[in-house]
């Protein structure tokens, strides 16, 4: 008697797989830190099967981008990966650039290069210490977002803007760095590697996390490169692929750094690439730091660049120039340009098609989160789902890059 | 040098399905016919090394006859060169060969692709909407949605000389 009534009650052991259930994780979980959807087939604790839904804050950025004037969009790439905006600023301007064939000076490359190895090791903090939260750590994640709130500060001072950052204009920077900015950079950058060493400690050698993380949501070379993985997650397969180094801009190619690679593929090997990332990022601000060279923060772009203020209220040819610019009368050469940077994710691309108008014909992002996304079923398959969580933290999935 | 490596190659083994070569912008592009597509990018991933499938994307001319475009960008690690190829087909018959079998990556970008020109990629494993709701019935990134115009025909020509 007994016995048949927990027959009733239980699943027998041979019926086990036929009884999968159904998981809706997000549209807005906490663990999905981004609007979008993961509905999991579970078979109690393991993922049969996973299926996406993205595009919930979908904004027609592409469309958008075809009726507005080149300036304007740079406001746009601000809202892709918000966590490392001045990137996709910079990108789209020297994309813009290479398109008009403006030369910038040193000192506005490396200028840029402080900002954008600023805002990766923003991205890299902010990914790196949620994948500490989501694995039950969250004391990295408090000590690391106090020195990303630093790195703001700096894009305050030079910009104005803490997130979604509008930082710098086709063809240089709208006011160069200032005695206190650099101050603020130098004292950022030699606090900081104390704050990793005791993040590293934390967990980088930690038995629960290592336990937590290694050989979870592994990808290898091969298939990696076949979904298009760029970035620290291509690194972590161990492919070394990296815009600045394969296709240098920004002058690049004057630094020295190594590009970190693993083994695995997993989400320990991406945290390690992470990690390393941002000790060569602050080897390479200081190194721009103190090789800044003299010269103008600007280049001599008259179509885009805005004239000084003053120069606007005095000269005649300046007051064209700010009325041209402003309306959005400019015109630019018929053409086609696909130009990459390397973003917090990977390679950040943006394919321009002009037909010489005063807006792109055609304006493509190349958004890498999105590309490499897809990959998650095939990650997570058999898994459990604590370790999927994981997965997608250190593939760090940014909604607004994921939907443009 | 190594544009002109690739030129040969590919005209060697399809003559009649590339139209053109173009190596006046920043990277080689070559417009083939829809039909050959998959092959040229099945051999110059296989012959050529270009193992990495950068980026998929539509275009939409609707002046010229074969209106809706894909353009693919593959990248050769090893070599580094990009390579840009592009294939047009008609707003009537927006059929194009799915990349999918060579590509995992270009699921997901045909998917936006679709969504957004409605290119029918055909034998695509999961044709749907990614970006918009399902329920939208046009296909948006088209020429003949217009936005509000700001700085094209909005604007008068009287009032700024022109």
């Amino acid at each position: 008697m007994e016995n048949l009534e927990r027959e009733h009650i239980f699943v027998r052991p041979e019926d086990y797989d036929k009884h999968f259930s159904t998981l809706n994780l997000g549209p807005t979980h906490p663990a999905t830190h981004g609007i979008f959807q993961n509905i999991l087939t579970m078979n109690g604790e393991t993922i049969v099967d996973a299926e996406q839904t993205i595009g919930y804050i979908h904004r027609a950025f592409e469309k958008l981008a075809e009726k507005r004037a080149f300036y304007q969009i740079t406001t746009l790439t601000d809202r892709l990966n918000y966590c490392s905006s001045p990137i996709n600023n910079i990108g789209w301007q020297t994309t813009v650039e290479k398109l008009l064939g403006v030369e910038t000076t040193k000192r506005i490359d490396y200028m840029r290069i402080i900002i954008m190895e600023l805002a990766r090791i923003s991205d890299h903090l902010i990914c790196n210490s949620v994948i500490g939260v989501d694995s039950g750590a969250l004391t990295g994640f408090v000590y690391l977002f106090q020195e990303r709130e630093k790195i703001y500060e700096i894009y305050e001072e030079i910009c104005g803007a803490r997130l979604t950052t509008n930082l710098g204009r086709i063809g240089g920077f709208e006011r160069d760095f200032t005695p206190s900015v650099i101050r603020k950079i130098r004292e950022f950058i030699n606090h900081l590697p104390k704050v990793i060493r005791q993040f590293e400690k934390l967990l980088l050698r930690n038995r629960i996390f290592m336990d937590r993380t290694i050989h979870v949501g592994g990808i290898s070379a091969e298939r990696a490169l076949n979904y298009g993985f760029t970035g620290p997650c291509l690194r972590a397969a161990g492919v070394d692929y990296d815009v600045r180094v394969m296709n240098p801009y920004s002058s690049y190619n004057d630094f020295d750094f190594t590009i970190p690679v693993g083994t695995n593929g997993d989400t320990y090997d991406r945290f390690c690439v992470r990690q390393e990332e941002i000790w060569q990022s602050i080897n390479l601000v200081k190194n721009a730091l103190e090789n800044l060279p003299e010269g103008d923060f600007h280049t001599d772009v008259p179509e885009f660049y805005l004239p000084a203020k003053e120069d606007v209220y005095s000269k005649m040819e300046s007051l064209i120039w700010h009325f041209k610019i402003v309306m959005g009368e400019v015109q630019v050469p018929v053409g086609e340009v696909y130009h990459a940077v390397e973003g917090g994710n990977g390679e950040l691309g943006f394919y321009m098609v002009s037909d010489g108008g005063r807006t792109p014909y055609r304006l493509h992002f190349r958004r890498p989160c999105f590309v490499y996304y897809q990959a998650f079923p095939e990650m997570v398959k058999g898994s459990f789902l604590s370790d999927a969580i994981l997965t997608m933290s250190s593939m760090n999935v940014i909604a607004g890059e994921l939907d443009a | 040098m190594e544009q002109q490596l690739i030129q040969d190659s590919l005209q060697g083994k399809f003559q009649h399905g590339i139209i053109s070569f173009d190596e006046s912008s920043d990277i080689l592009t070559l417009t083939v016919k829809k039909q050959v597509v998959i092959e040229v990018i099945h051999f110059i991933k296989e012959e050529l090394g270009f193992h990495f499938l950068t980026d998929l994307c539509g275009i939409h001319y609707p002046d010229q006859e074969l209106a809706l475009g894909v353009v693919y960008h593959l990248h050769n690690f090893q070599r580094n060169i990009r390579i840009r190829i592009k294939t047009f087909t008609s707003v009537a018959e927006p059929e194009v060969e799915t990349l999918t079998a060579i590509f995992s990556s270009a699921n997901w970008m045909e998917r936006e692709t679709y969504d957004f020109y409605g290119i029918v990629f055909v034998n695509h494993p999961n044709l749907i909407r990614i970006l918009n709701v399902e329920y939208l019935d046009y296909f948006p990134l088209r020429k003949e949605y217009p936005l509000e115009d700001q700085t094209r025909t909005d604007k008068d020509d009287r009032f700024f000389g022109r």
